[in-house]
């Protein structure tokens, strides 16, 4: 690229953690470096050790299928999470979604009390619920420069995540579930970690979600603020499906 | 026959006469009242039939097609039900349609289009009859149907566990449905293409990337497509079964067909199949192989694959004015990167319109649409005169398309179809519609206000 710039983004498990389109994340946030001229470097990182352990400006954690959770969990303690849990106390921007949300938190318990282990990276835990959350969600979130927006996804769980201290919900449910369907919060928020329950290709049509976290990822590497770049067919997506789902 | 069953079935001809009378095309209804007067009304009417059962995420209603021409081709005479309506009523329907008002049956085979989830209702009053089960393949289908492809394995495992005596036919290059092997069966057969299908292969092999068994990663000699092809697991040693039905070799890719060569049961076969695109060859093996199993020769076989006609494979050609339209459906990413790598071949020159709608049927959940590797066509469709976006999600796909870095000057959404078909029918420009599920209904409800077209569903 033209100015020598680069953001380092990391798809961990990317060939575990990937059933629902979460590629399109990745996609959008090379695309919106690209098009404004900044370089983007992926790396996809599967089960196995850290080595060299490198270092990235975004780390990106999608949702996977129930099969290969235990083989995931393993993997998580024995190579991943001291790392981890460095850069999300260092201030990498992480984006987890569905299933890399919840084990990023403390535990996950099951309808008969037992309990799996996650990272413990932020103060959030997850129960075993029979309902089914599922559909297309609205969610307001407020931006670093204290702008509120809507964020349109889709949610498909039937985990109830819990916020415990210091960490702040993402966004307040304006329709559908978030993460727990009662307390009305979504995803959470810790440090420059994101993490919500939409699904899949989350960025490509909330593009001021994406600038956000690409904003915020430049500043720390370059201390300079991301130029602008415009989003009229983002916006034309979001504004229509949002008056589908209000209307 | 029972005295139940016989007013079950009078019940149930008659509901399919007064929906005639109305001008309704509905098939299921009539099966769910037979049901509810009679619940094992498939026990009196299959008992003495030969039944042929297919499932499988992709390629059911084409491997159908198929397989009709094949008994057909053998003299025997075939009913099915009618494609998409492949639940338990829709198949009850079928048989009680087929059936004297006493409860007789003429034809020899029953063929029927079986959904996944829909299969252990339907086959369970099947047990010990002459039941053939095909399995086509199993890929990530509507998430918000299943949520994961083991639970869809699972689903067919749970109705095919019930048929001790069946004969299984399963996909030899998908780990998913190969796995089925361990299940009690009679005789068991694959088929299965022996070579890397394209030069430069779908590398998305996600659906089933750890080993059923063991869980450990599997290894690939080749691919065919998606996760298809030559897998096996180093670990505890599952791997891909040498097919009796196999595809050797692509001799030529043409317009809409291909010619290839064939093995059938120590056949060696070399024919064309006159279906667009390399994802129809495995149903035509899936068809050759049950051609080969009900006693067809060799030249027969050839004969029924070089002789396939109307929408085959799910792509209707239709004419509006100029404008020659290619209709195709598809369902899921897997079956969207076929329908792609179809149109990388063809090198677009005309228009493409790709329409998404979210209801039940199509998949509420419109994330697969980022599995779907439009970046493979960036290139071959830059000679496309223009693109346009219909559907209730047409703005979602338009910028699919875009982050696929194709050209955005050369996009339009256009939600209305009645106005879409007109914009098309101006330019007179060859256009290829890939349609999702009732958008494909939807569009093709209006097209016909402009040109006559056929029933879509029942079309023979």
């Amino acid at each position: 690229m033209e100015n020598g710039k680069c953001l380092r983004i990391c798809h961990l498990y990317y060939d575990i953690l990937n059933l629902y389109g979460d590629n399109g994340n990745i996609r959008t946030m090379e695309k919106r470096l690209n098009w404004r001229g900044i370089g983007s470097e992926v790396t996809r990182l599967s089960f196995g050790p850290l080595d060299p352990p490198a270092e990235y400006d975004i780390i990106f954690i999608g949702g996977g299928q129930d099969f290969e959770q235990e083989l995931l969990v393993k993997d998580l303690h024995t190579y991943k999470a001291d790392w981890l849990k460095r850069e999300i106390e260092k201030g990498t921007v992480i984006l987890a979604i569905c299933g890399g949300y919840q084990m990023l938190g403390q535990y996950y318990e099951a309808a008969d009390g037992t309990r799996v282990d996650f990272l413990g990276g932020i103060d959030i835990y997850t129960t075993a619920s029979d309902k089914r959350m599922i559909g297309n969600f609205i969610y307001t979130y407020t931006g670093e420069d204290g702008e509120s927006f809507q964020i349109v996804g889709f949610e498909n769980h039937n985990g109830q995540t819990w916020l415990g201290d210091g960490v702040k919900p993402l966004g307040r449910i304006v329709k559908g579930y978030g993460n727990n369907g009662e307390d009305g919060t979504e995803g959470a928020r810790y440090k420059n970690v994101f993490a919500t329950y939409s699904h899949g290709p989350l960025l490509p049509k909330n593009a001021r979600l994406a600038d956000e976290l690409l904003g915020i990822a430049y500043r720390r590497r370059y201390q300079e603020k991301l130029p602008p770049l415009e989003h009229e067919m983002e916006d034309a997506a979001l504004s229509d499906i949002t008056k589908q789902l209000l209307s | 026959m029972s005295v139940r069953a016989t007013v079950a079935i009078c019940a149930g001809k008659l509901t399919a006469n007064v929906l005639k009378l109305f001008g309704s095309g509905a098939t299921s209804l009539p099966g769910k009242v037979v049901l509810k007067l009679c619940p094992d009304i498939l026990g009196h009417l299959a008992k003495d039939m030969k039944i042929i059962c297919v499932t499988g995420t992709n390629g059911k209603t084409t491997t159908c097609h198929i397989i009709r021409d094949m008994l057909e081709a053998g003299g025997n005479t075939v009913f099915c039900n009618d494609a998409g309506a492949n639940l338990l009523g829709g198949v009850v329907s079928a048989f009680v349609k087929a059936s004297s008002a006493g409860g007789r049956i003429d034809t020899d085979y029953a063929l029927l289009e079986c959904d996944e989830a829909a299969l252990k209702s339907i086959v369970e009053h099947f047990g010990g009859l002459d039941v053939t089960a095909v399995v086509t393949n199993v890929f990530r289908d509507q998430l918000d149907r299943y949520g994961e492809v083991l639970t869809t394995v699972n689903k067919i495992r749970a109705g095919l566990s019930q048929l001790p005596e069946v004969k299984l036919l399963l996909n030899a290059d998908c780990s998913l449905t190969s796995s089925l092997r361990d299940l009690e069966h009679k005789e068991l057969h694959y088929f299965g293409i022996n070579i890397p299908l394209y030069e430069e292969a779908s590398s998305d092999i996600s659906d089933a990337v750890y080993c059923i068994r063991c869980k450990t990663k599997y290894r690939y000699r080749y691919h065919t497509f998606g996760h298809l092809g030559g897998f096996y697991c180093e670990k505890c040693g599952y791997s891909r079964e040498e097919p009796e039905t196999a595809l050797k070799r692509v001799i030529e890719w043409r317009e809409a067909s291909s010619v290839v060569e064939l093995e059938v049961f120590g056949k060696k076969l070399e024919t064309e199949v006159m279906l667009p695109g390399g994802y129809n060859l495995y149903n035509a093996l899936a068809g050759a192989a049950i051609g080969s199993m009900t006693g067809l020769s060799g030249e027969q076989i050839c004969s029924v694959l070089g002789g396939l006609t109307t929408h085959f494979g799910r792509m209707e050609q239709v004419r509006l004015g100029d404008a020659e339209l290619s209709l195709v459906l598809v369902k899921n990413p897997a079956g969207f990167n076929e329908v792609l790598q179809f149109l990388i071949q063809k090198r677009p020159t005309g228009n493409i319109v790709f329409g998404l709608n979210d209801n039940y049927a199509d998949g509420r959940d419109i994330s697969w649409i980022y599995d779907v590797e439009f970046e493979r066509l960036t290139e071959a469709a830059s000679g496309a005169e223009h693109f346009y976006f219909t559907g209730k999600r047409a703005y979602d796909m338009q910028l699919r398309l875009k982050y696929a870095d194709f050209d955005t000057a050369r996009f339009s959404v256009e939600k209305d179809y009645k106005t879409l078909i007109t914009q098309l029918k101006q330019s007179g420009q060859p256009t290829f519609l890939v349609l999702s599920y009732t958008c494909m209904l939807e569009f093709r409800d209006k097209l016909a206000d402009f040109v006559p077209l056929k029933r879509y569903e029942a079309d023979k």
